[in-house]
């Protein structure tokens, strides 16, 4: 028999769920935009900063400091893994035009030139950052940034090898070492492209600076694939080879040189050297992403790490070379263990070591993408 | 299943084409068949026949009522599963026939393109390869392990049945990352299970049989595959179970009474009545174990990749959507075939 | 004879209770690295070696906060999504289990494919449609993303649950007069909770561990198992063993609680709905 609960009961179970349903789609569109607002910091527009930066890249004091000195929120996270990979994640809402999350990202040089490319970095306000004057006079006015407008290194390092004496038991020298047969199955790569194909490709007599097309570079890839299907190379990492350096898993692997002076801290029997045939050098660089409009706060964060006396704050803890001159001094003032780092030779290299470093040139949209297919195939991604 | 009230035909198939006609509809405003003021329209049009149907069901009689009650009740997850399970299938398969026309083109246009399937085919043939060796490998462990499990629960359980099930499927409420990272511990180099195996001299015939590589089993085939078996278990492991528990114990001593060896009366009574369990948990494990790129990705070398790394390397890294839908198709296709013909064997209500 | 074949039983039954136990040892193996080394003292940077016993990773269990904040990510995603596919899922199992209809095993079908549709598929289907729609990746699209495969696993389970229901009780509390609204609430629900709560308790679990969808769908969102995985790159610290130790504590006490809970009712009612 019919009831009025009875006609309740059935608009809300077939009426309301279904109009419920309808109205998806319009709930879909319109939540996208407000799903970013609700996670970036408060604040009152360019009094906050978000600076999404590469894991174990900075002190813990620094962030607060710079805080406390401006009255500025900021966020710092350490997401950014993997440049691919992070392109991957931003590109969506930078090429509709749309802001993401952090104002400002570190990434690597041939990265950063790919967002200034696609023109999703803003010029800096090099105006407000006096400091910008104490750049390294050989990191100014790279290739892809002639006018150095877009971009301010973070840090700059070294990729050579890494080994962990205890497994190897004897010194490592050149690239021959990591295509030992000895060492089959124990040594590790790194995903980064430009590091482990430049170390082999010096490794074979090439000039990295000056190679442009993939052809130039083909016997570097068959060397790697090569040696990827003898089993030789155990795995292809990021961040992460340390763990397996540590753990004694790889006997010796491409490396970067401050993660290696950290390491070697801890576990004295890690090394690190520049191969003899020579390494790559590298810098990570701040870029101003498109549709922040928090340029006060970018402009006082940069003049911030500028000053060498925040800079060697930094480079006391990441241990690898900073763009800022002067930070040599500064770390002797502070003395200890800082002091000690000054005299690294692969912080403050000299001349004979910093002529057996090389940097990638740049590669054109279509030959990159050769070197990144090539690669990925080999990585057996 | 209660008894089905008696229906009139006539309200039953109006139910059952609207439900039809809105998960279309769905379908269409997801993936975007329609757009513009046709996408208006159409909303419009679902909107009405709602509305109309609310309308029939106050204004009708029980009858009516009842016979379109279980198309309202079942009408909002349809919906759902039409607009985000449904719609972006057919996004998938657009995308992989579009075609970039740069590198850095995050939009492609479609074009019929059927060189990303030429692609998926040739270039990554090995992962797809792999992919189901190892989850076909990991399949057959799982059985060999979780068979006796199940079985000891089951008919030596007793009162601590409920106890001891829980016991081992507790382990798997911890993150599946870290278990597996904890697996890439044990299996280091310098780690226990190497230690314990050299300890025992098996390290030399392990490593003459190509399980052990060298004196190693992290980053190797056989730690691949121990992963994918480790983390899948319980889906063998829960519906072994549930089919032997179903069977009545009496039936083993009966085969006993008529002089079958406790052996023949596993032979001939159990294993029988608990094939369902290992067919739905056999599926359970491979779907999943074959789509995976974690496992390959902690614990193997680039010599194991398998096709789930693949796609998420396309899609994540290179940004190469359309390449990275058509690998993604490839294997659904191939597992939904693999799907239907097994399930020929068993009725799609005994999977879970 | 029969005592040989009684030696040859006992041999077989303690065979079968030797590989059982080593399964069982085996199942628990990784978990008692995890368990360990949350109490593990670490010098340098990496939780690998055994270098002392402290409590202090558990005494503060919150200390790194980008894993603090992704857990809360993770938790609040899964109670959203979970509370939608629950009542998704069990109006869909109710109505199947309930009434015979047309298009019954249609329906069927359509809820098993997505649960035999490998994960990195429906992640990267998905993604693909809130790329090609333009939709922003972050809380929403992981939430959409973790309901839809939820809302087939709750379905499934709760029709496997309410399977031996007995909907004649509901007409016999109608012919005793209730309406129908009230022989639902208070004869069928309360007797199919159980079973509906056990769904929503198993696809909260999977919501909070999924990695291979979320990883497609969540943009620059960092739920636990995407911090985890960020972490494995880096260094793990020894909070993440803590709150997986804990996680695991979480779910065992919610587990034994709903098998005593089960035990009760069962007792009090003599009804068994599941």
């Amino acid at each position: 028999m019919p009831t009025p609960m009875n006609r309740r009961e059935f608009l809300i179970r077939s009426g309301l769920m279904g109009v419920g349903a309808m109205s998806i789609p319009a709930i879909l569109s319109a939540c996208g935009a407000s799903d970013t607002a609700s996670d970036t910091t408060g604040g009152s527009p360019g009094r906050s900063l978000y600076f999404e930066n590469w894991p174990a890249y900075i002190d813990e004091e620094t962030v607060k400091l710079f805080m406390a000195a401006t009255g500025i929120e900021m966020k710092y996270t350490e997401a950014y893994n993997d440049n691919n990979e992070y392109f991957a994640k931003v590109q969506p809402l930078l090429a509709k035009g749309d802001k993401a999350d952090p104002d400002l990202i570190a990434p690597t040089f041939w990265m950063a030139s790919r967002y200034v490319k696609l023109g999703w970095a803003q010029k800096l306000p090099l105006d407000k950052i006096p400091n910008a004057a104490n750049l390294r006079p050989d990191l100014k006015n790279p290739a892809w940034d002639p006018n150095g407008e877009f971009s301010l290194p973070w840090q700059t390092g070294i990729a050579g090898i890494a080994y962990n004496t205890k497994i190897t038991g004897r010194e490592i020298k050149g690239m021959a070492d990591l295509f030992a047969p000895e060492f089959k199955g124990k040594i590790g790569m790194l995903t980064e492209m430009r590091d482990t194909m430049g170390l082999i490709l010096m490794g074979e007599g090439k000039n990295i600076e000056t190679i442009s097309t993939f052809d130039e570079a083909a016997v570097g890839f068959e060397k790697l694939e090569k040696a990827k299907s003898d089993g030789q190379i155990r795995s292809f990492t990021g961040n992460d080879y340390m763990d397996d350096l540590n753990a004694g898993n790889f006997a010796a692997c491409v490396a970067w040189s401050g993660d290696v002076v950290q390491l070697s801290r801890d576990n004295p029997d890690i090394k690190f050297v520049i191969p003899e045939e020579g390494g790559t050098s590298w810098y990570d660089t701040m870029i101003w992403l498109t549709g922040s409009e928090n340029s006060d706060a970018v402009a006082q964060w940069i003049n911030w790490c500028y000053d060498p006396v925040n800079a060697a704050r930094i480079t006391a803890f990441v241990a690898y070379m900073s763009p800022v001159a002067g930070v040599k001094d500064e770390l002797v003032k502070l003395g200890g263990d800082a002091a000690a780092i000054a005299e690294s030779p692969l912080l403050f290299p000299d001349e004979a070591t910093l002529s057996r470093l090389q940097t990638w040139g740049p590669l054109s949209e279509d030959e990159e993408a050769k070197f990144d297919e090539a690669f990925a195939k080999i990585t057996g991604a | 299943m209660g008894a089905p009230p008696a229906v009139t035909r006539k309200p039953d198939a109006v139910g059952l084409g609207v439900m039809t006609g809105l998960g279309v509809g769905m379908v269409a405003l997801g993936a975007g068949w329609v757009s513009g003021p046709w996408a208006v329209l159409v909303a419009v049009a679902m909107l009405t026949v709602l509305v109309l149907l609310v309308w029939a069901g106050v204004g009708g009689g029980l009858e009516v009522r009842r016979a379109i009650a279980p198309y309202g009740l079942l009408k909002p997850g349809i919906l759902w599963l039409s607009l985000f399970f449904l719609a972006p299938l057919w996004t998938m398969a657009v995308m992989s026939l579009s075609s970039k026309k740069s590198r850095f083109d995050f939009f492609p246009s479609f074009t019929w393109d059927w060189s990303n399937y030429s692609r998926a085919l040739t270039d990554f043939a090995p992962q797809f390869g792999r992919s189901f060796l190892y989850a076909g490998i990991a399949t057959v462990l799982t059985i060999c392990i979780g068979y006796p499990l199940a079985y000891a629960v089951a008919f030596r359980g007793g009162r601590l049945r409920n106890v001891l099930m829980g016991l081992i499927v507790v382990p798997f409420f911890t993150s599946y990352l870290i278990r597996t990272l904890a697996w890439g511990n044990l299996l280091a180099d310098a780690g226990p299970v190497v230690a314990a195996l050299e300890a025992i001299r098996l390290d030399g015939p392990l490593n003459w049989l190509g399980i052990m590589d060298n004196g190693r089993l992290l980053n190797t085939p056989t730690a691949v595959i121990g992963g994918l078996t480790y983390n899948f278990l319980p889906f063998m492991v829960l519906p072994l179970y549930v089919s032997l528990e179903k069977i009545d114990p009496r039936l083993v001593d009966a085969a006993q009474d008529l002089y079958s060896s406790a052996a023949g009366a596993f032979r001939k009574v159990v294993l029988p009545l608990s094939l369902p369990g290992v067919f739905a948990g056999s599926l359970l494990v491979f779907i999943p174990a074959a789509g995976d790129f974690v496992n390959a990705q902690f614990l193997g070398n680039p010599g194991t990749t398998m096709i789930g790394n693949s796609i998420q390397d396309q899609f994540l890294r290179q940004l190469n959507y359309p390449l990275a839908s058509a690998m993604s198709f490839v294997l659904m296709i191939i597992i939904s075939v693999a799907v239907l013909l097994y399930s020929r064997y068993l009725d799609t209500e005994d999977l879970v | 004879m029969s005592a040989a074949t009684s030696t040859r039983q006992r041999l077989g039954r303690r065979a079968v209770n030797t590989v059982a136990g080593l399964g069982l040892l085996y199942v628990f193996l990784p978990i008692i690295v995890i368990v360990v080394f949350s109490f593990n003292d670490p010098v340098g940077k990496f939780n690998i070696e055994w270098q002392g016993f402290t409590l202090k990773h558990w005494a503060d269990p919150f200390a790194e906060p980008e894993l603090t904040r992704a857990l809360w990510v993770s938790l609040r995603i899964a109670a959203v999504a979970t509370v939608c596919a629950t009542v998704l899922g069990s109006l869909i199992a109710v109505s199947l289990s309930r009434y015979d209809f047309r298009g019954r095993n249609g329906v069927n079908l359509f809820l098993v494919i997505p649960l035999t549709a490998p994960e990195i598929v429906l992640g990267s289907s998905l993604a693909t449609l809130f790329i090609d729609r333009g939709v922003d990746f972050g809380y929403t699209t992981v939430i959409i993303a973790h309901i839809g495969f939820q809302v087939s696993f709750v379905a499934v389970t709760v029709r496997a649950r309410i399977r031996g229901f007995d909907w004649t009780l509901e007409h016999a509390a109608m012919d005793l007069g209730a309406t129908p609204m009230r022989a639902f609430w208070s004869i069928t629900f309360p007797l199919i909770l159980p079973g509906i709560a056990a769904a929503a308790l198993l696809s909260f679990a999977l919501s909070i561990d999924d990695f291979i969808i979320t990883f497609f769908n969540a943009g620059s969102l960092l739920t636990f198992p995407l911090q985890i995985f960020g972490a494995s790159r880096v260094k793990i610290p020894p909070q993440i063993n803590v709150l997986a130790t804990m996680l695991l504590m979480v779910s065992v006490s919610l587990m034994a609680l709903g098998a005593a809970f089960g035990a009760r009712r069962r007792k009090r009612h003599g009804v068994v709905a599941g």
